[in-house]
């Protein structure tokens, strides 16, 4: 109470927040929860219906077809946007020249600023085999056939995740930097006196000093794993759908496409449930609270 | 003090916020927008005519009181959003009603569906899908309009909207739920005339004339530049290759049959048509980008001399031409609409496109300015609204004369209605060069899919096998097993 007290004003100023929070975050949510209980028309009555949203989502092959998709491709990209920015983080800082690596970082970074939209029009065109300069090389280079790699299923999964890992590398990469840069700089030297090679110094240094910061960068990734979406609308097509269309295009699919709202939000829900387990999960692996 | 100031500053800010937040935007004009008698009931639209043509050309009398009208609509309107505005003064000059248009950039459907979700008040809303029809029938949000439609004199009218025409419009109870806004037409190959005639080819009419013909486009170098750079024949996915699957007698979605759901493309004869379509993709005939085509990248290639044959709709027949000729009046690019390929029987399949169509919404608060509306627009003022545009801006008019402005040129004198059933109003200049040919051959052959419950997911898997054996992924025969297969195990189909 004294602490109320004392500090009224600091709470007084949390109200707005709080508030936004109800109204604009956990109000869509309740109201999500309740549709996915109910025989949802867009007009007239909504009889609750119990579970049988989520009975009918459990029993639809598509949706189980999509779990896989979502955990393999999120999986790949989990762990390649992950390896990739740390390699490119940790090879940066060995550059001794300081223009060029500003310049590589900013190069790196310009992807991310691009919508999926925007991205995924670059490549449709890059990929292309009529005019696209990856098969280009290809033809002239390699003298190969040209390739329909955005209409081949084989292919599909790989280049959603090595197109998302292009995408986000330069961004990771940067907070791999800051946290790179915030290394105490008298562990190098105590290590340089000790006579540490570079290669000893980043192994040894480097990389326990980075930890932190690994695990904060793994546990984000891992929030957005199920929940990609824009990348999969923008690049599938009909022959590769059955193996890109992940739980977000389901839910998009089976809410906006055939107005099916319980269903969809049923999805929504366990997709929500999902990740609430999965962060769970790392935390505990990465013992994120000694963070 | 100095605390208290703070504390109940903040309270007011956060105080303002919530209250923003919050507060919804009254519509302060409900006396305004109470609804005035409905014509349908009372007096007709077009009371001043004596018969029936005179009815459906002349305009809706204005109305006693100011009435308002909310429209959610894809392709009514202006072609910018200044133009929309005063699309909306030239509604409100002609009926006295104060329209309001939304045309949302993109995503129309998903703002459709957004707006009915969210408890949003339209009188209009514009559909183009006739599955999006019933299911919002299913979803309890459009009006029967039948007493509206039996009774008008304008809509009842089978010289303004063939009688039969209506079917498409009934729910499963045989009431009457939209009201059309254009003639919609149909989709068949589309060649180039001029290259046809370059290469001194006659217009092909079996599987191997066609194929004879994609060859000397990719091969014979119609385009005169030198260069292997053409293609004979592009597609966005399976849009619209009715026109050559007719050769099987293949129907696109369902077909009953015997009161099973069958699909024809799932079927063993199926399997030659792929193998064709093959065929074409291996010898670099078929533009390789058909899978990831939209159908807007399938224009440009016929647009800019890289394809001999594209798939289309028989109103673009006339917008390639016209395209084509405002850009260059001495060009030789002739587009031409061609028969699709005749069965067996003999008999030609094509496809009609949904109609495009208004519902009136249960939730609507001027149903009588929207039912209005819904007669001036197939009236003679209404039809040149939606087909010229303005006056003034896209038009004007010395007598019974029409001028087409620089503006209306570009518009291809469509604002929403390049085609009306209104056989009463006759086009000012005529069709675009090509089009005639292109909704007789329609006319002749085009008939509606069947889309049931169910075929949303169906057409991903159809989709998916018909585009690897067409692209030569996979052998024809085990696609159209396999897809054979899938179907009957989700029971998609019955057989």
């Amino acid at each position: 109470m004294k602490v109320l007290k004392r500090y009224g004003a600091l709470y007084v100023m949390m109200v707005p927040v709080i508030a936004y929070f109800l109204v604009f975050a956990y109000y869509p949510l309740v109201k999500g929860l309740q549709t996915s209980f109910q025989d949802y028309r867009l007009m007239g009555d909504r009889p609750y219906v119990g579970f049988a949203n989520y009975s009918a989502v459990m029993h639809d092959s598509m949706f189980w077809d999509a779990m896989v998709n979502t955990l393999v491709i999120g999986g790949g990209i989990l762990l390649f946007t992950f390896a990739a920015p740390l390699i490119i983080a940790l090879s940066l800082n060995e550059v001794l020249r300081t223009w060029y690596k500003k310049l590589a970082q900013m190069v790196l970074y310009v992807p991310h600023l691009l919508s999926w939209v925007v991205v995924g029009g670059i490549w449709i065109f890059m990929l292309s085999p009529d005019s696209g300069l990856v098969n280009m090389i290809l033809v002239h280079v390699f003298h190969r056939a040209p390739f329909n790699f955005l209409a081949d299923s084989t292919w599909a999964r790989w280049i959603m995740i090595w197109l998302a890992t292009w995408k986000e590398m330069g961004y990771t990469c940067i907070l791999f930097l800051a946290g790179i840069v915030s290394i105490n700089p008298s562990l190098y030297e105590a290590a340089r006196i000790d006579g540490a090679t570079r290669w000893q110094q980043l192994i040894r240094v480097t990389l326990p000093q980075l930890g932190n910061t690994m695990k904060v960068v793994f546990l984000l990734n891992t929030l957005g794993i199920l929940r990609i979406f824009d990348e999969v609308f923008v690049l599938r097509n009909p022959t590769i759908a059955t193996k890109v269309d992940v739980l977000m295009m389901y839910t998009f699919q089976k809410g906006i496409l055939d107005i099916k709202l319980g269903p969809a939000s049923a999805a929504s829900f366990f997709v929500l449930l999902l990740t609430l387990a999965l962060t769970l999960v790392v935390r505990r692996v990465t013992r994120f609270d000694e963070v | 003090m100095k605390k208290l100031l703070l504390t109940m500053s903040t309270v007011a800010v956060a105080g303002t916020m919530i209250l923003t937040g919050c507060g919804s935007e009254s519509n302060g004009n409900d006396a305004a927008n109470a609804p005035a008698n409905s014509q349908t009931d009372n007096a007709p639209a077009n009371a001043g005519g004596g018969n029936a043509a005179d009815a459906a050309n002349a305009p809706t009398n204005a109305p006693a009181a100011e009435m308002k009208l909310r429209i959610l609509d894809a392709n009514v309107g202006g072609k910018t959003p200044e133009e929309n505005t005063k699309f909306e003064a030239e509604i409100k000059r002609l009926t006295g009603i104060d329209a309001k248009m939304e045309k949302p950039a993109s995503d129309y459907d998903q703002k459709v569906l957004t707006a009915l979700g969210s408890g949003e008040k339209y009188d209009l809303i514009e559909l183009s899908d006739l599955g999006q029809l019933a299911t919002f029938v299913d979803q309890g949000v459009v009006t029967d309009l039948t007493d509206f439609v039996t009774k008008s004199k304008v809509l009842s009218d089978p010289t303004v909207v063939p009688t039969s025409e209506w079917d498409q419009l009934k729910d499963k109870d045989g009431k009457i739920v939209a009201v059309f806004s254009k003639f919609q037409g149909g989709t068949m190959p589309i060649v180039r005339k001029d290259w046809l005639d370059k290469l001194g080819l006659q217009e092909p009419k079996t599987l191997d004339d066609y194929y004879n013909v994609l060859k000397a486009f990719k091969e014979k170098d119609p385009d005169g530049d030198g260069k292997n750079d053409t293609y004979g024949l592009s597609t966005s996915d399976l849009y619209d290759i009715q026109g050559f699957m007719s050769a099987a007698g293949l129907k696109y979605r369902y077909v009953m049959k015997d009161g099973k759901r069958t699909i024809p493309y799932a079927s063993e004869a199926a399997i030659p048509m792929y193998q064709w379509f093959a065929k074409l993709v291996k010898e670099g005939i078929m533009d390789p980008n058909f899978v990831t085509n939209d159908t807007g990248k399938m224009r440009n290639l016929f647009l800019t001399d890289r394809v001999g044959m594209v798939t289309y709709w028989d109103a673009w027949v006339g917008m390639f031409n016209n395209m084509k000729q405002q850009e260059d009046p001495s060009t030789k690019f002739q587009a031409e609409a061609l028969d699709g390929i005749p069965g067996a029987d003999g008999t030609v399949m094509l496809r009609r496109g949904d109609p495009d169509f208004w519902i009136v919404p249960v939730n609507a608060e001027h149903p009588d300015a929207a039912k209005k509306f819904l007669e001036f627009w197939h009236t003679e003022p209404g039809i040149t609204l939606g087909s010229l545009g303005i006056e003034g801006e896209d038009y004007t008019k010395s007598g019974d004369a029409y001028t087409l402005t620089d503006t209306g040129k570009d518009h291809s004198s469509d604002h929403g209605v390049p085609f009306w059933y209104n056989e009463n109003v006759k086009p000012p200049f005529g069709k675009l060069p090509g089009v005639q040919a292109a909704q007789d051959i329609v006319k002749q052959h085009a008939t509606l899919e069947l889309s049931l419950p169910g075929w949303d997911d169906a057409e991903k898997i159809v989709k998916n096998y018909a585009l690897k054996a067409m692209s030569g992924q996979m052998d024809a025969a085990e696609a159209v097993k396999k897809m054979h297969d899938e179907l009957l195990g989700k029971k998609l189909i019955d057989e």
